[in-house]
């Protein structure tokens, strides 16, 4: 299945970064030229974590020797054997990875399907919860944060997988988007609203996503103490 | 066979160095998944227990070693701790997450100098490890690597310019490793550096550096400081490996001819059976 | 020399002052303390100069700094003339730079202290730590979002200030405590923008940025020609 792991602001070109998965560790990074990749995030030569290497035009390296790796993930140039060439059996494996409306989406098997949203869209941002899906969703609540003409919002679902809601306004047009990844016990929000809103509306949705993220962590932290006192 | 746990017990370990706690102090730690106590006498002598079970001590190398055996192997010699006119120093205790075997390695290699040492250690384009030895000594049974060289900026504290650094490495049991290196004021004689690996269990490790010397300009902390900057740029890539446990089978992990000592030293665990915290093909 | 700093390797308050020295082009001198194993800086006859028994401490002639927020303003209005790194004209951008000194203080008391246990095995409460250092990242992850919502890089603006190099260490050497920059896409992006500046200098922990010093050559280059044919 595909899952937004991030925003495509956030990950510039020449940057790696890693999203975790269900039980995959992976690798994700944008070359000079844009070119997107995603991968097990693993050096095959001494098990480096890739997310802490460094991108060098079109090849990631690993931090650990310098070993880059071409964006099919092949082992291209090996720094302590300069006139080597690697033989192709070096390779990382790779995931399909797609970017769409400014998210990027990840799947460990088969190809990424993007869930389709409008093109008018800009970036809020990504938070994490230190709690299940569910939770975030039942502590959303619309009462602190309004329209961009002042209009009530209400919570709409989209799709449950990949887990997706938006904020309507009363005329029944999508303002805000909700993208939800559940990965252990932690699940993070990716936002996007659309371009109506000011720069000062995109503070008030980042602030109103940290209330219901202490909304959403209070209440489950109180649940894990009752159960306590039970037993 | 026995256990990679029953044989990882019948050697020597570092737990604290002299000096370390003071007269009537204790402290709790863990050795091979075993809680035990130090605790310091109105002398300062130093006895650890596990439980109620009064375990063996030793002093070497300004440190105190310990061992879960009534009757533990010998410990390794570094014959260059009788040399007096060298300076010792012991660097204190670093925590790392990771396998006790995966730290001794990390110290055997040298390809990874530009990018986690960078400017001092190794530094771009200067990356080619050119050719060395390795061998197994068998009369005390350990990994020996020689003729390693490779370009250093900074070799160490006292170096000035960048230079060829030589290096001779020694693993003389499964969780240490000794190297000697070029010494910049001295040319004629070298530099021991060790790692002393104190196995809390098999996927975290208390590491205790130590160095002998031929540095008669810098301070104490001067030195410390420069083996702690070494080893700290060090953990943040140990921490990253995975596993955490250190894979024996070499279609696990691809080395290259620049590895031949990690080579060396991975055969020579599975060999005598040295595989507390390491990861083997049945399990 | 224009100071002398009494430094320890591995402390993120040290580093500050170094990191800033290298930024403005100064030279001081250095002396090494031993703080670990040795606790030299709680020693008699270091107490007996510096009864704070703290590290860093900067020595200007008869003028003996113990906190690296003074330090750091002492040095801006003693060798940055150009008042760039604390705009003392500017009432408001003072009071920011001056409200996240304050803060870098709260990431020494948390992540710095987290860090000190899981390195250096200190004896601390390392669940108030912990979660200390979570609260510490949260805040300061929300500004950085609100700041690049506004199209600022930077802790206080437009320009790096000493807020920033205040709040760089001990956030940057959080993962030396266990805790990852996964789930801090804003944080990710500001470390980022603190190492691409000009003469920066690492500390164990923080790597140099490899895609910066280039290398010899670009081992991707061929999937790059493919992928602009492609494109």
């Amino acid at each position: 299945m595909t899952e937004p792991i991030g925003l495509s602001i956030n990950l510039p070109v020449n940057r790696v970064m890693r999203a975790l998965m269900h039980e995959h560790d992976v690798a994700i990074w944008r070359s000079a030229s844009g070119r997107l990749s995603a991968w097990n995030n693993r050096c095959p030569h001494r098990g480096m974590r890739l997310s802490h290497g460094f991108v060098r035009g079109e090849a990631l390296a690993c931090l650990y020797h310098g070993w880059h790796y071409d964006a099919e993930g092949k082992c291209r140039y090996i720094p302590a054997h300069p006139e080597l060439t690697p033989p192709d059996t070096i390779e990382v494996k790779s995931y399909s990875i797609e970017e769409s409306s400014g998210i990027l989406w990840l799947t460990t098997s088969g190809k990424a399907e993007p869930l389709a949203l409008p093109d008018n869209l800009q970036p809020v941002r990504s938070i994490t919860f230190d709690c299940h899906a569910d939770a975030v969703v039942k502590s959303m609540s619309v009462s602190t944060l309004a329209g961009t003409d002042g209009d009530p919002l209400r919570i709409v679902p989209i799709s449950q997988k990949p887990h997706a809601l938006s904020l309507e306004t009363a005329n029944g047009e999508a303002s805000v988007f909700i993208l939800l990844q559940q990965c252990a016990g932690q699940t993070a929000a990716h936002i996007l609203a659309d371009n109506n809103w000011s720069a000062d509306g995109l503070v008030e949705i980042s602030r109103w996503s940290e209330e219901t993220r202490r909304i959403a962590e209070k209440a489950v932290g109180e649940l894990a103490a009752a159960e306590q006192g039970v037993e | 066979m026995m256990s990679g746990l029953e044989r990882a017990k019948q050697d020597w370990y570092p737990v604290e160095m002299v000096g370390g706690l003071a007269s009537g102090e204790t402290r709790d730690t863990r050795l091979l998944g075993i809680d035990i106590t130090l605790s310091a006498d109105d002398d300062g002598k130093v006895s650890v227990t596990a439980g109620d079970t009064p375990w063996p001590t030793m002093v070497a190398y300004d440190h105190i070693w310990t061992s879960p055996s009534s009757d533990p192997r010998p410990l390794f010699e570094i014959p260059e701790a009788e040399e007096k006119d060298r300076r010792f120093v012991p660097c204190g205790v670093v925590r790392v997450k990771c396998s006790p075997l995966r730290a001794v390695e990390n110290f055997l290699d040298i390809a990874h100098f530009p990018f986690v040492h960078t400017d001092i250690l190794g530094a771009e384009p200067h990356t080619e490890v050119e050719p060395y030895d390795v061998n197994i000594d068998e009369s005390k049974d350990e990994v020996i690597a020689t003729k390693v060289k490779f370009f250093q900026p900074q070799a160490a504290k006292s170096a000035g310019d960048g230079i060829i650094t030589d290096y001779v490495y020694r693993v003389p049991a499964p969780m240490v490793s000794i190297l000697y290196k070029t010494c910049p004021p001295k040319p004629d004689a070298q530099d021991v550096i060790a790692l002393f690996v104190q196995p809390l269990d098999e996927e975290t490790c208390d590491v205790w550096p130590w160095m002998a010397l031929y540095d008669y300009e810098s301070t104490m902390a001067d030195m410390i400081h420069f083996q702690q900057m070494i080893f700290l740029q060090d953990r943040s890539i140990l921490e990253n490996q995975m596993p955490r446990r250190l894979p024996l089978d070499p279609r696990k992990e691809i080395p290259t001819r620049a590895d031949m000592t990690s080579i060396a030293y991975r055969r020579w665990l599975k060999r005598n059976g040295a595989v507390y915290g390491a990861l083997t093909e049945v399990r | 020399m224009s100071f002398t700093l009494y430094d320890y390797v591995l402390s993120g308050n040290c580093y500050k002052i170094r990191l800033f020295a290298a930024l403005l082009g100064i030279d001081y001198d250095s002396v090494a303390v031993d703080f670990h194993p040795g606790r030299e800086h709680k020693s008699d006859e270091f107490l007996r100069r510096f009864p704070a028994g703290t590290l860093p401490i900067l020595v200007a002639d008869n003028l003996v700094i113990t906190e690296t927020p003074a330090m750091l303003a002492w040095m801006a209005a003693k060798f940055d003339a150009s008042a760039k790194w604390m705009p003392w004209n500017e009432p408001t951008a003072v009071a920011t730079t001056m409200q996240w000194l304050g803060f870098s203080s709260r990431l020494t008391s948390t992540v710095g202290e987290a860090r000190l246990h899981s390195m250096l095995n200190r004896d601390i409460d390392v669940d108030k730590a912990m979660s200390g250092a979570v609260r510490a990242l949260r805040e300061l992850e929300a500004h950085l979002t609100e700041q690049s919502i506004r199209g600022h890089t930077w802790i206080a603006g437009d320009a790096p200030t000493i807020a920033d190099i205040a709040c760089f260490p001990y956030t940057a050497l959080s993962p030396d405590a266990g805790i990852e920059h996964d789930t801090y896409p804003a944080i990710r992006n500001w470390l980022y923008a603190v190492r691409s500046l000009d003469q920066f200098i690492t500390m164990p922990g923080i790597h140099a940025l490899h895609e910066l010093r280039g290398g010899e050559t670009d081992h991707g280059q061929k999937t790059s020609a493919e992928s602009r044919a492609d494109a």
